[in-house]
């Protein structure tokens, strides 16, 4: 079996070196030896040559070959591969799933623009079997046209037949420039390794947040640079696969609610402000300001923080102080390294959108786009957190839907949009049950942008009421061969405790 | 690729092939191990000049040159540079090509230390990514222990020829997730103990109001709406924003402690931010504390004091000095308006402090942006101002001279007034310019002591000035100088001046003393000299009327040049 992932290259920067040295470095050693760097010229030009190699597959359809437009698409598609090998060497690009890979290195698609390129690339790929495709040094204008025309006109058939066909005529052809090869099961190793670096990076993130919240309780300044190693663990986890990691959010540890709720927002803000468009290092300030937004909670005393049932009124209003307290606390660090838009997240996450709720203001302000993100993500996880006044927490379709409905509660309409967008209908987590009555828990979002109610879910139930672990995955999305209906549709939310299950357990 | 043992760190360790395994293959080519070497050579250079120069200085430059020559050479015989590194090597190709033992800031040591143990580069990075970790290198070689470590820092940038392999130090001893027993057995289906009868539907149902997928996705409006926010997200002031909120939560708690604590905090974050020169923001803090000094909700004597005294301090001339220092040798140029916005909070104090600063300021854009900074500072506090006017210090008597003048300070007359017997030629000159400016019969009054002032700028600035404003009270000693020995020995311009302002306040009465002199001998028989002359005429002919014209005709045949060309000009000028 080849790995869908760099593969005889010199470059030691991919997400195999890194899920490979994560890994192996998890089960031996503390310390991990990962690369950084460089990918960012492949991301961007593989995205560019896939937007150039769909775009030249519709115009060679549309028109004949001696058309301008089908000329330029050509030019745009041979300048952009040549480009790519001249700065690498290779170019190797294989479809895996969802997942594409340009030598090695996963494309971080951005769904809302992105995914029906990806999905009719993919599709493409799929139903002509070729899950490898390799470009040759010197591929010609003419090459490119060949193969253009002949994906095009492949007659309908099994697909390791239509590869064949396709393999066929270019060599009919004389053209030497590509090879093509099978798909390779590998997407499910891919996302073995994604889950370990998820758990890895999520285990890191906790042990860090929860040093540097302790820290702070015993009056230091917050160590920023700890934090910023932690924003940065995510942030590079969540561009390359953020299924793992959101997942890992239904830990709710109980006993570390505060850290683990301080990852969990940080988690959560770093995928949606991608999902929102925000960049790298925009998605990096917002998830520092997410990992700290609860930190004036420090100075909040534990018998309140931690104070089973109801709190008094008084007791309340010290526990509505933390926001302020956040500002004090950000306020002690060196003044070089504030970081000031989390000062900013932490005074206003629990403002509303009109800058009512606390605490308190007096000048004139705007509340920060980042304030409402976190606004939105930390309402999440709270309400769907098991905590020691909370000890039954609600399930995340009903906080969701609570979120939606009850606009008294101030949040930016937009920004909660995009976060129903992030998790579907059926948040990660939740508990199902399916037409085939079989039990299941919701393990990502479709990456189909229409099929937001039928995400991907592990089946961890049979019809008869067996427990499965680890259970399976499988697309709500799919239908059976030759079916119009799909395989399987979610009738009804469940109580995961009622069954049994702790869904945490399916994603750790 | 291949993977290879790691004694360093007992891992599995993904390594590019080249780099320790490649050495079972051919030995490299003979130029390359020398090509690189001096690579390494002029990079550590490089890096250090980065260190000591400016980007503009020349040795710095040369060195950059240098660095981009040897990578050019490197391109030909390699398609990407890979790199090992050591405590004190970098190693290419398991070959040594650079050690630098002993040095606790050599340039593999300065990777080593924080985690990196391989770089690749690729062709290109000699371009702007050097530039980039040339100024990483710096900053992670000045950091203390808490600051910012070179992973940290690489991470924030997003090299497309650079990349490095590290060890994350930051993460050692961080255990894996605490793993649970899962609910069941893995391994064929079983029946839980748990599993009961499908409950009965006290569970939540699917939300078939949920289902509308239009919710779900963004459209233009809202993606217009985020973009716009990020955008003013990115361009609102960050800094006031914070300190807006320190000032309301100062104002708004009232317990002790709690504005101890940011009173401690403004003093300490003014100071950085007078040291990072974001003069606009210390400009805010003063004008806020001050409101909030009079707005907040039981505030004690103690912290309205401290509040107070952040104003005083910067007033105090050591530090307003030191501040002027840096914002003077500073390559950034401070915004005029936050100049003028923090000189507005100044205390009356400070007056002096930044009046003495203006003549030494070297930089001319910041003296350009001081100079309107000064004048609301100055206008502010009318009253120092005039007292600065008797400073022992000529270079203050006279920048405040400057300001009142410019400020057209009536008050300042008397003590503008004294300055003409100041010692200092450009103290009595700024006080004669400054009277002029004010202009008002009073100020004008003096400038006649000043027309037979010992410095000669001092006389001229003075009679033009009577001249120009018609001050005719001064006609009569303006006379006395015309007639004076002191006249004829000045140079030229001087005397035109003189003569200038005479016509000026004379008019058609001046015409029989303009005209002796032009064409009227002394007692002994003997002409006014040809400069006097010449001027004489000059001044007839800007009087312009037919008794002067006709005393100019009357030497028009001069037989003395500059005469005979003057009274031409002259003539010229009245037909």
């Amino acid at each position: 079996m080849t790995s869908p992932l760099r593969s005889g290259s010199s470059r030691s920067l991919t997400p195999a070196s890194v899920l490979a040295a994560a890994t192996s470095a998890a089960q031996q050693t503390s310390a991990t030896l990962a690369d950084r760097g460089g990918d960012a010229f492949i991301r961007r030009r593989g995205r560019e040559l896939l937007f150039a190699f769909y775009g030249a597959l519709r115009t060679v359809k549309l028109y004949p070959a001696d058309n301008a437009v089908v000329q330029q698409s050509l030019d745009e598609l041979l300048n952009t591969s040549a480009g790519v090998l001249a700065h690498e060497h290779e170019l190797e690009l294989r479809a895996t799933g969802e997942f594409l890979f340009i030598n090695g290195t996963r494309l971080r698609l951005d769904l809302e623009h992105d995914s029906s390129i990806s999905r009719s690339f993919s599709s493409l790929f799929r139903g002509c079997g070729i899950g490898l495709f390799r470009v040759r040094e010197g591929a010609a204008k003419a090459d490119w046209l060949h193969l253009l025309n002949v994906l095009n006109a492949v007659p309908p058939g099994e697909p390791d037949q239509r590869r064949q066909m396709v393999i066929d005529k270019l060599a009919a052809n004389g053209v030497i420039s590509f090879e093509l090869g099978p798909p390779t099961d590998t997407e499910e190793e891919f996302r073995e390794k994604s889950k370990e670096a998820a758990k890895r990076t999520y285990a890191q993130s906790v042990t860090l947040t929860k040093d540097v919240i302790n820290s702070v309780r015993m009056g230091k300044s917050p160590n920023i640079k700890k934090i910023k190693r932690v924003v940065q663990g995510i942030v590079d986890q969540i561009l390359n696969e953020e299924t793992s990691l959101i997942g890992l959010t239904t830990l709710h540890d109980y006993d570390e609610y505060t850290f683990t709720h301080s990852v969990n927002v940080c988690i959560f803000a770093i995928a949606l402000g991608r999902k929102l468009g925000f960049n790298r290092l925009q998605v990096y300030e917002l998830g520092i300001a997410a990992l700290l937004h609860d930190i004036g909670k420090t100075r909040i005393p534990l018998e309140v923080l931690n104070k089973p049932g109801g709190l008094t009124e008084s007791e309340w209003r010290t526990m509505t102080n933390h926001p302020w307290l956040g500002v004090l606390s950000l306020f002690q660090m060196h003044p070089q390294d504030i970081p000031f838009r989390a000062l900013v997240v932490a005074f206003e996450h629990h403002k509303k959108i009109d800058l009512s709720g606390y605490p308190k203001h007096i000048r004139p302000r705007e509340m920060s786009i980042f304030s409402k993100i976190v606004a939105v993500v930390d309402s999440y996880d709270a309400a769907t957190s098991r905590r020691v006044y909370q000890t039954t927490p609600l399930s995340p379709a009903d906080v969701l839907h609570e979120m939606r409905t009850n606009r008294s509660r101030g949040m930016d309409q937009v920004v909660l949009k995009g976060f129903m967008s992030l998790i579907g209908h059926f948040p990660v987590g939740t508990c199902v049950v399916l037409d085939t009555m079989e039990l299941a828990v919701v393990h990502a979002v479709n990456p189909i942008a229409e099929a937001v109610s039928r995400p991907i879910v592990r089946i961890v139930g049979d019809e008869r009421g067996h427990l499965l672990h680890p259970g399976h995955l499988v697309d709500l999305n799919e239908r059976a061969p030759g079916a119009t209906a799909h395989a399987r549709t979610i009738i009804k939310i469940v109580d995961p405790d009622r069954h049994g299950i702790r869904v945490s357990d399916y994603f750790v | 690729m291949t993977k290879s043992a790691s004694p360093a760190f007992g891992s599995s360790v993904v390594q590019p092939a080249r780099t320790t395994t490649a050495r079972e293959a051919a030995p490299p080519p003979p130029p390359v191990i020398p090509l690189i070497e001096v690579l390494l050579r002029d990079l550590s250079r490089a890096i250090r000049t980065r260190q000591l120069y400016l980007p503009n200085n020349p040795i710095y430059q040369r060195a950059l040159e240098a660095v981009g020559a040897s990578f050019r050479k490197i391109w030909v015989a390699l398609p990407e540079l890979v790199l090992d590194i050591s405590e004190a090597e970098f190693k290419w190709d398991g070959i040594t090509v650079s050690k630098d033992e002993g040095k606790a800031d050599s340039l593999p040591w300065l990777f080593y230390k924080d985690g990196v143990r391989g770089l690749t580069l690729l062709e290109g990075f000699e371009k702007q990514e050097l530039l980039t970790l040339m100024d990483i290198l710096a900053r992670v070689r000045k950091a203390t222990t808490d600051e910012d470590d070179l992973l940290t820092l690489l991470w924030e940038q997003e090299f497309l020829c650079f990349h490095y392999r590290y060890v994350d130090f930051a993460l050692e001893g961080v255990p894996d997730l605490a793993l649970r027993e899962p609910p069941v057995q893995t391994g064929a289906p079983e029946q839980s103990p748990e599993v009961a009868p499908e409950p009965p539907p006290t569970v939540s149902p699917v939300k078939m109001e949920d289902f509308d997928s239009t919710l779900y996705f963004l459209d233009e409006h809202e993606i217009e709406y985020l973009r716009v926010h990020v955008q003013s997200e990115y361009q609102g002031d960050l800094r006031r924003n914070v300190l807006a909120m320190l000032l309301d939560i100062f104002e708004l708690e009232a317990d002790g402690e709690v504005r101890e604590e940011i009173c401690t905090t403004l003093e300490r974050v003014l100071l950085h931010l007078l040291y990072t020169e974001e003069i606009g923001a210390v400009a805010y803090i003063l004008r806020e504390s001050r409101i909030a000094r009079e707005r907040a909700v039981s505030l004690d004597g103690a912290h309205r004091d401290r509040v107070s005294r952040l104003a005083e301090k910067l007033s105090v001339p050591e530090v307003l000095s030191q501040l002027l220092a840096t914002l003077d040798a500073s390559s950034e140029i401070t915004p005029k308006e936050d100049l003028e916005a923090l000189f507005r909070q100044l205390l009356p104090s400070g007056l002096a402090t930044v009046l003495s600063w203006m003549g030494k300021v070297q930089n001319t854009r910041l003296r350009a942006s001081l100079e309107d900074a000064v004048l609301t500072l100055a206008g502010a506090n009318v009253a120092e101002l005039v007292r600065l006017l008797q400073s022992p210090d000529p270079v203050l008597a006279a920048e405040a001279a400057r300001r009142a003048g410019q400020l057209k300070t009536t008050g300042a007359v008397a003590g503008l007034a004294k300055l003409l017997s100041a010692a200092q030629p450009a103290v009595r000159l700024a006080a004669v310019n400054a009277l002029t400016e004010i202009g008002s019969p009073g100020a004008l009054g003096h400038l006649a002591d000043a027309m037979e002032d010992a410095d000669r700028d001092v006389r001229v600035a003075a009679i033009r000035a009577v001249g120009t404003r018609g001050h005719s009270a001064a006609l009569p000693k303006l006379q006395d100088v015309l007639f004076s020995k002191t006249l004829r020995d000045t140079d030229l311009s001087e005397k035109m001046v003189v003569f200038e302002a005479y016509s000026g306040l004379a008019g058609e009465s001046g015409i029989p003393v303009l005209a002796g002199m032009l064409n009227g001998r002394r007692l002994i028989g003997r002409r006014e000299g040809g400069e006097i002359r010449a001027c004489a005429a000059y001044a007839l002919g800007r009087i312009k009327s037919e008794a002067a014209v006709a005393e100019l005709r009357r030497s028009s045949a001069d037989k003395d040049a500059l005469v005979k060309s003057a009274v031409n000009k002259a003539l010229r000028g009245t037909t």
